[in-house]
């Protein structure tokens, strides 16, 4: 039987670790999936060393939720800052018959596997005991499933050569210095003086708000195109809204 | 000085005891396994212009080897049973297959090298992180670069499927379905030409394959739940035993597992893939993937049915019987609708797949032999079709739309007519190796498939003939119909490398097709599951 302490913590993680994972399905946003599965990872963690199994439980949380959902975030932002995805359904009406049909998988795996009887748990304290926690998973790892341990490795090889296949963009030729920049913008008559600095105003002075041109329009070619993909930039409109009290107080300021 | 201090671990009830390792019963995988790390290492340090030759022949050296000791290794039955622990079982079908793939790899390998005079291999995108029709991707050609490490990843790939039909148990049947798909997500999306369509491909096999194998991983934690033990030899023990109070963990689990392995032979429902992925792919990738991977998940198959779960098979059988009449009628008359070469390819595979699984529901020694021989005739013959499709260009890409191939008889009678004969063993006419395969995948579901066997050979030989109709159309279209007025379509010369490739796999359809009687031979003998 499990104890009292160990079923309130069950009830109470338990429905977290489902939100989070509908959060990981139905994040709009690639981070907040993350955020989601991280969630759900650490609960997992928590879990497994509710049920005695401590290694296993430290290491879902130092290894799955700190490094490798960390590398996750880290790739997002190094990856997706301005791709964004088509939400566009090509197929109609696919998400209703994809709901119907899990609802039926569900339905009958429910049915099926609720019809199940398991016996009366076994926990891991007697393993606990004689082999220890670490050591009973070295041994298991080094004993038992040592084959597919080792052939993990493939995978692994695997994938770190894949991501340099398809990742890795080999530079062809010298890159170009500055000077190469400078002449170029010359000889193509465009930008001569470089690119627009980024807003200036009496109000600020940040990478997010874009330089106004002569006509008040603001210039796309003053910001990051990273900034204007994510929607994240500043319109200038409110500073230039705020001129005419500003001007108005100097005024004021100067007559008295 | 400070007092030491020593650490005592505290003594442990039960010492270690590292598996037993027959070394000599996995040497083939180990020989592969090195090939591929050599290979990387190559990729590292190697100067480039130097990478293909050098890669091309240490796969081609490590793929024989292996085949090598292979052989020499199944002569002694000492070295059959289970190793490391049973994880890996090597048994006759193990051997049969194993042997089938590296041979098949072989092959795959020889085509994948094709240069066609150009740097690199022709198949293959001289930089996948390049954008496609970006600048960068011309420069990359023009600077000559090209992706070698195609070859690491197959060598990988094959070191999967090695270990798929003889993992003794679920976990290690998991590892070696990712090992063995991992590199053919990469593979995928790597093509020198329209190549959109191959990173298309690439995704959705991944995605796809991905899913297929959350499935498998579902259903193998259902066993274990009902079992109590990853190992066939104990599940097949405890369904057995029949223990009614986990009964219902035993069917979804069974079926779920199913799901995962189907999906890697392309049955219908599981088949959406298939075109699209072998359309996308490129063309020596599609021809490896079409052979090797459907002997690997077969064998797969055949030790989950077999060895696993054939006790409660009253119970899940009808299901799979479903399947592989919904297999072999979707891709015979999906096939006729088809206009591009690789697409109607896929399509026949499918089909291909459904006439296999016929063989599997015999339940019988016979079934087994008669699967292991129709999957090593289908392997040949694919690999040698889908080369001679990378032969035919128009304008320096792969003409693969039918009109392309009309006409293409009178130029160049030596391609087409080899084609023409692969595509008359795929139909399965007398004198190939398509009627040999298909007479011993269907003779044992008469003999004891029971009625169910019977019906699903009478549509195995209805869907034959649909097949047959559309690969005589072909052919017809190759010989008897006026070639298309513009650019003409030109079968490329090919290298020794394909040459001998496509040279082999008619070969041994021809062979097969003639004297089929040591290698059925060698089946039959080798037909024989070990538990243990």
């Amino acid at each position: 039987m499990t104890g009292l302490g160990e079923q309130i913590m069950f009830w109470i993680l338990a429905p977290i670790s489902v939100l989070g994972a509908l959060g990981l399905i139905f994040a709009k946003k690639a981070v907040h999936a993350a955020l989601g599965m991280a969630l759900v990872m650490i609960n997992l963690g928590i879990f497994y060393i509710a049920q005695e199994a401590d290694f296993l439980g430290i290491i879902q949380i130092f290894v799955y939720t700190g490094a490798v959902m960390m590398l996750f975030l880290f790739v997002l932002m190094l990856v997706g800052v301005d791709s964004s995805d088509s939400l566009v359904e090509t197929l109609k009406g696919q998400k209703w018959a994809g709901a119907l049909l899990i609802l039926g998988l569900a339905a009958l795996l429910f049915t099926a596997i609720g019809r199940a009887q398991f016996g009366p748990m076994k926990g891991l304290s007697s393993v606990n005991e004689s082999t220890g926690n670490v050591s009973g998973v070295a041994d298991l790892i080094f004993g038992k499933y040592v084959w597919t341990f080792e052939i993990t490795s493939a995978l692994l090889i695997t994938a770190a050569l894949g991501a340099m296949v398809l990742a890795h963009r080999e530079r062809i030729g010298a890159k170009p210095s500055q000077r190469a920049w400078s002449e170029r913008r010359i000889l193509e008559n465009r930008n001569v003086a470089g690119l627009p600095a980024p807003g200036v105003y009496a109000r600020s002075n940040a990478v997010d708000t874009p330089a106004l041109l002569p006509d008040g329009t603001p210039s796309e070619l003053s910001v990051s195109r990273v900034l204007t993909a994510r929607e994240q930039n500043v319109a200038p409109a409110r500073h230039i809204e705020s001129e005419h009290d500003i001007e108005h107080e100097i005024e004021e300021g100067s007559q008295r | 000085m400070p007092a030491m201090t020593v650490l005592s671990a505290p003594a442990l009830a039960t010492a270690f005891k590292p598996a037993d390792v027959d070394y000599s019963a996995i040497a083939p995988m180990l020989i592969v396994i090195a090939g591929a790390l050599i290979g990387v290492l190559v990729e590292a340090f190697a100067p480039r212009r130097h990478r293909h030759v050098i890669q091309v022949s240490l796969a081609l050296v490590s793929l024989v080897a292996a085949f090598v000791v292979l052989v020499t290794v199944s002569a002694d039955e000492a070295h059959r049973g289970g190793t490391l622990a049973q994880a890996v079982i090597i048994d006759g079908p193990a051997l049969f297959l194993q042997g089938a793939i590296l041979l098949m790899a072989a092959l795959g390998v020889l085509t994948m090298a094709e240069k066609f005079g150009g740097q690199g291999a022709d198949a293959f995108t001289p930089m996948g992180a390049a954008v496609p029709g970006s600048p960068h991707e011309a420069a990359a050609l023009r600077a000559g670069l090209a992706t070698s490490e195609v070859f690491p990843l197959t060598l990988f790939s094959v070191v999967g499927m090695l270990l798929f039909p003889a993992a003794g148990d679920l976990l290690t049947m998991f590892v070696a379905l990712e090992v063995l798909s991992l590199p053919l997500y990469l593979l995928c999306g790597l093509a020198r030409r329209r190549r959109l369509l191959s990173q298309e491909a690439s995704l959705k096999y991944f995605l796809l394959g991905a899913f297929s194998s959350a499935f498998f991983l579902f259903g193998a934690a259902l066993l274990y739940g009902y079992a109590g033990s990853l190992y066939l030899a104990d599940i097949a023990t405890a369904v057995r035993a029949a223990n009614g109070a986990l009964e219902g963990l035993l069917l979804p689990g069974v079926v779920l597992v199913l799901v995962g392995l189907l999906f890697k032979v392309g049955a219908v429902p599981f088949h959406s893939w298939t075109p699209d992925v072998y359309q996308g792919a490129p063309t020596p990738v599609t021809g490896f993937m079409a052979a090797c991977t459907k002997v690997a998940a077969f064998g797969a198959i055949l030790r989950v049915v077999y060895v696993g779960v054939e006790a409660n098979r009253w119970d899940w059988r009808g299901g799979v019987i479903a399947v592989a009449a919904l297999t072999m009628v979707v891709g015979a008359v999906l096939s006729v609708t088809q206009t591009d070469v690789k697409r109607l390819l896929a399509y026949s595979s499918i089909a291909h797949a459904g006439f296999i699984l016929v063989a599997v529901l015999a339940f019988d020694r016979t079934g087994v032999s008669g699967t292991m021989f129709y999957l090593v005739a289908y392997g040949f013959t694919t690999i040698a079709g889908f080369a001679v499709v990378s032969l035919v260009r128009q304008g320096g890409s792969e003409a693969s739309h039918l009109s392309q191939w009309a006409g293409l008889g009178r130029n160049h009678p030596v391609v087409a007519g080899v084609f023409a004969f692969l595509l008359l063993a795929f139909a399965g006419i007398p004198l190939t190796s398509g009627f040999a395969a298909k007479y011993a995948a269907f003779a044992p579901a008469i003999s004891f498939g029971g009625r169910s066997g019977v019906a699903l050979v009478i549509i195995g030989v209805l869907c034959s003939v649909i097949t047959a109709f559309v690969y005589v159309r072909l052919i017809v279209l190759m010989y008897f119909t006026e070639p298309p007025a513009g650019e003409v379509v030109v079968a490329e010369t090919a290298s020794p490398f394909t040459t001998v490739a496509i040279t082999i796999g008619t070969l041994v359809t021809l062979v097969l097709g003639i004297l089929p009687a040591q290698v059925l031979d060698l089946a039959e003998r080798s037909s024989q599951f070990l538990v243990k």
